[in-house]
């Protein structure tokens, strides 16, 4: 990395923005404006300050529609909207996906409509956390907020997760080198140990790097948990990590005053996915009879636990919730965006602030290119290449403002810091748009009339 | 709009209206004394008519409950509905989802509800659900029991700056008044401790939780909130805490009642909730007995304590308290899935699913408590009617609690058919028990005394002036015998004919037919600028060095409130 | 007795939802019923005879006296049998998600395959499934720690993960391979794995039995070795063979039983090294 001058030629600072990259919300950042636009940020880090300043770099500025010759074409946004709104009006099976990098207001007109129209919201947590919010489910939640773990923590685990590369303030900034109050002397009162089967930048940092075999991760916990139980192991090795390290392992645990996993995709995505979260869960509680422990699951967008916040307290259910027959409904397997895609279910597709086609996987991709897909987001990338309108939506936290949910679920309303491009509109005025565009075309909303279980006997 | 609700049998507590056979009318959201000729009728011949429900104690908007949304989709999806014209649909049993919940309260009458802990920093997520609510207004209470700054002044007993940062943080949370939950304890739990009793201390804070709480309710006097402390005591839930609960309200005893305007509405300074929780005897949950006497025995001789009960309505529901050492207990005993939730400086949560099966002897014992509680304080005004919603059932159960009340045949047959475990009758007095509420004791007990507890003179009572937020249930009290059919109690009840809130026709028939959306109460504190000033500046570097948030981004910033009412008090004699 | 059979006529790729058309409901229905019926398929309803030419014979006076036969590929009917309490359903062909869940009673047979969900949370009643079967087998909703309560299952082929999840009661028996975590949080009932099965039966399980005949391949080490059995009666149930039994899930104080194979799972004996290759071996293991 070379030496950057500090830049000195702006107009104006922005004081404690929220940066709008990962889930750590850093709340801290300032901004330098010049000529309405961010020059310079102060405090973040490499990703979130890269995000902030080249918002312009692949921007979408105008709206666009696809035309006859597959190409497309810059229309205005009254056109952009109708057609948008048509191929919405006329589905059966939407899916609106996305909504992890924009705000809760944006996602209160989302659910009117997906409400409405009888859609499947759902958000990134299908293809990254929820297999966490599975095993929550199963197994409970033993969370703290991030500022806790700074001003107690006197062990720091890291599961499956490089905080380094993925969360480059987390450590920094809440958990493992900030000056707590019981923590006075910052990394020198905190143990940070790393699982991960990977040498990762996060385990080079860490007093311990446990390095279990991929797909080892449930055999391990189950062994640590016989072993808090008093069980002496009876395999040498448990998932590629010898008993006696295992027995060392467990007695630093028990003797933490404070002690907090942090776990990321590599727990969530391997073998047995949720089942890992789960054992994970009911060890962090085994703990608990030992000394206080709870676990944090690394959120990956800034607002992904915002809509899993949003959606409970909306509809009770934290994702994937499928509205078809009026009512609320959330099936594993059945009401996620993959699973919907790969059987080739939904006929329009709404992506916003999100990029399935840099994520998900072939065969679901291979669908989208097949039905409509309508994309509000900011700036243009393999998704924008499906898509067959192009809503350019504005930069939650620059551009305007806006509520999250950190990755403890702190709130914080992020500020608006410049104006947006002339020809943007925020995400909530297009979502809401599209919603009374569609409420005029479709006018009967989709309330099924009540159904009469045997007519006959009546 | 001018309406006539006509001939109703009125039930009016506050102005001492028993069952008397009169119209009410309203008008522009409000009652007034008389309409034109143009004012609609709306005909409630022999019905009883109250004013709107007012819950003292529930949780209903907040991250706790989101958590248990978020972590109990099966409980969510006993209760789907589908959506109709008028309503979204509806989810949840135990912890309905926000709209549910609005829809639910109306339903059965209620126009008001108190969200009992709000913690300072997730304030924003308590009233983003608020604003998702539609039809009652609520009014959140912030938690100061466990928060550093608290523990801090309460050592130093330091109560005039206490009470200027009680109305700082009121002003920055928007909350209505000051909730202790389980004082010191809950900050031993940062370090998964608790505290044993009134006079213990958390690790590394040289208090005790006699010093903060006495230090509150002082402060709280001091600043002439209207609304007194509103207290969790420590030990809920412990076999033996009866002595723990009378020991906390018996130490604020000697503390001044303000005088101020709003203050002067209610009678109490300290408002304990869920008395049911902290009114056990024994030493183990296999001698544990009821307190209830002994609880009530202090309530009859002590004006300044009001109390709402939290009973337990048999069901399976979800429990979730700032108590969250409490919670890790349960969760040992049931092995169910645990949430805690701990929220840095401030407070800390847990959530449990419960069973309360009236099968099991511990259920039972808690069920016939609640009750005892009910039937032995004398002074309906002293307590209130909840369930601590959802802690010990949901507030849907309002109704049947209602119809025990009402029904001594009905409270015996239990007893006597075995529907309950046999501690009912062998640990508690409750078989002895034969008294029945009447409607007018129903009508304190859910509104006019709730109402005055949290010193609302808008809402709670008919007087003119005040808000038309009424309720009129499908029952004739002059040609029915509630005693002899307590089904009956109970269905009129979780279905109000009409449902009136700020003058508009909610609930008719048991249906929605309308929403609006919900308001928030917060109060404001006028006159304390300086003080505040100098609180905030003393808290500052601080806050700065040991929250993870930045001070611009911890208050709760106007635009998550929508419609808010505020509540201004005059700091007088400064 | 009344039989309705519907035959497929269109397969179409937005699911049918066949929740409302079980025994239950339709007992009493005749052709003209099904004619006005629209089923529901995504967000709209459609008519049903779109989809299945149905024929209607004989009368039914309640639901356990209706057989409704499904010919054809119904890969996208989703819950089929769903809350049926009585009656017959089978199925010629594959089925969609969901088949069975939460029935209390009757029987499904289906002459296929099955997409996941297969007897979510049944309290009673038989589901036959001659095919494969994906992932949550007789489990439960999630979050819900009470599964599968009464009733039995039985899959010809495969099934997939997680099968009897917090299963609370009845009966799973599974006559070709299992994969990861079958019976995980079980807490009461029985899975009968005749297949392999490759990893962690019964993780975090508290109660109930595991059988499995095959070979597994890789224990937790909540799992404690209680030495050898022959013809074990579990369940009320004998099963032939010389099984090692072990106990778990001790993490959870389990109290669970798993059964494996003695002699194709040698190599998961305690006293059992390779060089010792004698089956004498295991004698010494006996349960007594």
């Amino acid at each position: 990395m070379s030496y950057e001058p500090p830049i000195t030629d702006y107009d104006e600072i922005v004081e404690n923005c929220t940066c709008a990259f990962c889930g750590c919300n850093c709340d801290d950042l300032d901004y330098l404006v010049k000529n309405g636009h961010v020059v310079a940020v102060r405090h973040a880090c490499r990703l979130g300050a890269s995000k902030i300043m080249e918002d312009m770099d692949q921007r979408l500025i105008v709206p666009m529609v696809r035309g006859e010759n597959g190409e497309l074409e810059e229309v205005d946004w009254d056109t952009a909207l109708d057609t948008a709104a048509e191929y919405i009006a006329n589905s059966i099976r939407p899916v609106f996906y996305g909504w992890s990098e924009t705000s809760t207001e944006c996602m209160k007109e989302g659910i009117e409509l997906g409400e409405y129209i009888g859609a499947v919201l759902d958000n990134q947590a299908t293809i990254c956390h929820g297999p966490s919010l599975q095993a929550v489910q199963n197994a409970g939640y033993p969370i703290q907020t991030l500022g806790e773990v700074k001003n107690r923590a006197d062990m720091i685990v890291y599961s499956g997760s490089n905080a380094m590369n993925s969360h480059p303030r987390h450590m920094g900034r809440y958990s493992v080198f900030p000056r707590g109050y019981f923590r006075q002397r910052g990394r020198f009162d905190r143990t940070v140990v790393t699982m991960d089967p990977k040498f990762s930048d996060t385990a080079k940092m860490s007093d311990k790097w446990i390095g279990f075999e991929q797909n080892g991760d449930y055999g391990f916990y189950n062994a640590i948990r016989a072993v808090l139980k008093g069980k002496k192991l009876t395999q040498n090795v448990v998932s590629g990590i010898p008993a006696e390290d295992i027995y060392e392992l467990v007695e630093e645990m028990k003797n933490a005053e404070f002690g907090v996993l942090f776990f990321g995709l590599g727990l969530t995505h391997t073998l047995s996915k949720q089942r890992n979260i789960d054992i994970a869960i009911k060890m962090v509680m085994d703990l608990n009879r030992f000394s206080k422990w709870g676990l944090t699951p690394m959120r990956g967008h800034f607002n992904v636990n915002g809509f899993n916040i949003f959606m409970a307290y909306e509809t009770g259910f934290a994702f994937g919730v499928d509205f078809a027959r009026g009512y609320t409904r959330y099936m594993l397997g059945e009401t996620n965006t993959i699973d919907l895609l790969v059987r080739k279910e939904p006929d329009c597709f709404l992506v916003i602030a999100a990029d399935p086609g840099a994520h998900f996987p072939n065969g679901a991709n291979q669908h989208l290119a097949d039905i409509p897909v309508i994309q509000i987001d900011i700036h243009w990338g393999p998704s924008t290449e499906l898509a067959d309108v192009v809503l350019p939506g504005s930069f939650i936290g620059v551009e305007c403002a806006g509520t999250s949910y950190r990755m403890d679920g702190v709130p914080i309303y992020m500020k608006k810091a410049i104006d947006k491009p002339e020809t943007c509109r925020d995400d909530e005025w297009i979502v809401r748009e599209l919603k009374e565009r569609v409420m005029k075309l479709r006018e009967e909303p989709n309330v099924a009339p009540k159904y009469v279980p045997n007519p006959a006997a009546e | 709009m001018e309406y006539i609700l006509k001939n109703g049998i009125v039930y009016d507590p506050a102005n001492e209206v028993n069952g008397e056979k009169k119209d009410v009318y309203f008008k522009d959201g409000k009652i007034v004394e008389d309409v034109s000729a143009d004012a609609k009728v709306l005909d409630v011949t022999d019905k009883i008519v109250m004013p709107a429900g007012v819950d003292t104690h529930a949780h209903v908007a907040g991250p706790k409950l989101v958590l248990g949304r978020l972590y109990r989709p099966e409980d969510s999806r006993r209760g789907v509905t589908q959506k109709t014209k008028n309503e979204r649909g509806e989810s949840g049993f135990s912890i309905p989802s926000c709209p549910t919940t609005g829809y639910r309260y109306s339903r059965m009458g209620y126009g008001t509800v108190c969200e009992a802990a709000m913690p300072p920093l997730e304030a924003k997520h308590t009233h983003e659900e608020i604003c998702i609510i539609p039809n009652i207004d609520i009014n959140p209470l912030t938690l100061f029991g466990n928060n550093w700054f608290i523990l801090e002044m309460a050592r130093e007993n330091k109560i005039d700056e206490m009470a200027a940062f009680i109305s700082a943080w009121l002003k920055i949370t928007k909350g209505y008044g000051v909730k202790i939950v389980n004082p010191c304890g809950s900050e031993a739990w940062g370090w998964g401790m608790n505290v044993h009793g009134y006079d213990d201390k958390p690790p590394y804070f040289d208090v005790t939780s006699r010093e903060v709480v006495r230090a509150l309710a002082k402060a709280n006097e001091k600043l002439g909130l209207p609304h007194s402390i509103h207290i969790h005591p420590n030990d809920l839930g412990h076999p033996g805490n009866t002595n723990t609960t009378i020991e906390t309200l018996d130490s604020l005893k000697d503390i001044v009642k303000s005088n101020s305007k709003a203050a002067s509405v209610r009678d109490q300074i300290v408002h304990c909730t869920h008395m049911q929780f902290h009114s056990y005897t024994g030493t183990n949950w296999r001698d544990a007995g009821s307190g209830a006497e002994e609880v009530a025995k202090f309530l009859n001789h002590n004006k300044h304590v009001t109390g709402d009960i939290g009973q337990v309505t048999l069901d399976e529901t979800t429990t979730m308290t700032a108590d969250a050492p409490m919670e890790y207990d349960l969760y040992q005993l049931s092995g169910l899935k645990w949430v805690n939730a701990d929220i840095e400086c401030e407070t800390a949560a847990g959530i449990i699913p419960c069973i309360y099966s009236p099968k099991t002897p511990v259920s039972t014992l808690q069920w016939a408590i609640g009750l005892e509680l009910f039937l032995l304080t004398k002074n309906p005004w002293q307590i209130n009617l909840t369930t601590d919603h959802p802690n010990a059932g949901p507030f849907t159960r309002y109704p049947r609690i209602i119809s025990w009340l009402m029904s001594a045949p009905k409270r015996m047959s239990m007893i006597e058919n075995e529907e309950v475990h046999n501690w009912a009758e062998k640990r508690t007095s409750l078989a002895t028990l034969d008294r029945e509420y009447d409607f007018y004791d129903i009508a304190t007990i859910t509104r006019a005394s709730n109402a005055k507890v949290h010193g609302f003179t808008d809402r709670g009572n008919l007087s003119v002036g005040s808000n038309a937020d009424i309720a009129v249930y499908d029952l004739e009290p002059n040609n029915f015998d509630p005693s002899k059919d307590p089904e009956a109690v109970e269905k009129a009840f979780s279905r109000a004919k009409y449902t009136i809130k700020d003058g508009q026709i909610m609930v008719q028939d048991g249906e929605i037919v309308s929403t609006k959306p919900s308001q928030v109460l917060w109060t404001n504190v006028k006159g304390m600028e300086d003080e505040e000033k100098a609180v905030l500046d003393q808290v500052m570097p601080f806050f700065t060095q040991y929250y993870s948030v930045k001070w611009e981004n911890y208050k709760v910033h106007d635009h998550f409130l929508s419609n808010p009412i505020r509540v201004d008090i005059e700091m007088e004699g400064k | 007795m009344k039989t309705i059979t519907f035959d497929v006529i269109k397969r179409n790729q937005i699911a049918l939802e066949m929740d409302e058309v079980i025994p239950d409901n339709i007992y009493s229905w005749e052709a003209e019923d099904f004619d006005k019926y629209a089923v529901p398929v995504g967000n709209s309803r459609f008519p049903i005879t779109d989809f299945f030419d149905i024929t209607v014979e004989g009368t039914a006076d309640s639901p356990a006296e209706v057989k409704m036969i499904f010919n054809g590929d119904c890969g996208r009917v989703k819950y089929i049998g769903n809350k049926m309490s009585a009656g017959e359903i089978i199925v010629n062909g594959d089925a969609d998600l969901h088949v069975g869940a939460e029935m209390s009673g009757g029987a499904i047979t289906v002459h296929g395959n099955c997409e996941a969900h297969a007897g979510r949370e049944m309290t009673g009643g038989t589901l036959e499934i001659f095919g494969n079967t994906k992932e949550f087998t007789g489990a439960s909703y999630i979050g819900e720690w009470r599964g599968m309560r009464g009733g039995k299952i039985t899959v010809h082929g495969n099934a997939g993960k997680q099968c009897g999840e917090c299963l609370v009661g009845g009966h799973i028996h599974v006559k070709g391979d299992c994969d990861i975590l079958a019976g995980i949080h079980m807490r009461k009932g029985l899975i009968e794995i005749d297949g392999n099965v490759n990893r962690w039966p019964g993780g975090q399980m508290k109660n109930g039995n595991i059988i499995i005949r095959g070979r597994l391949g890789r224990l937790l080490e909540g799992f404690v070795e209680e030495g050898i059995v022959t013809n074990p009666v579990v369940n009320g149930i004998e099963f032939e063979g010389t099984f090692i039994q072990y106990k778990g899930d001790i993490a959870l104080k389990g109290k669970g039983h798993l059964y494996i194979d003695a002699e194709k799972n040698r190599d998961k004996l305690s006293a059992w090294e390779d060089e010792d290759d004698e089956y004498i071996s295991l004698g010494d293991n006996r349960l007594r």
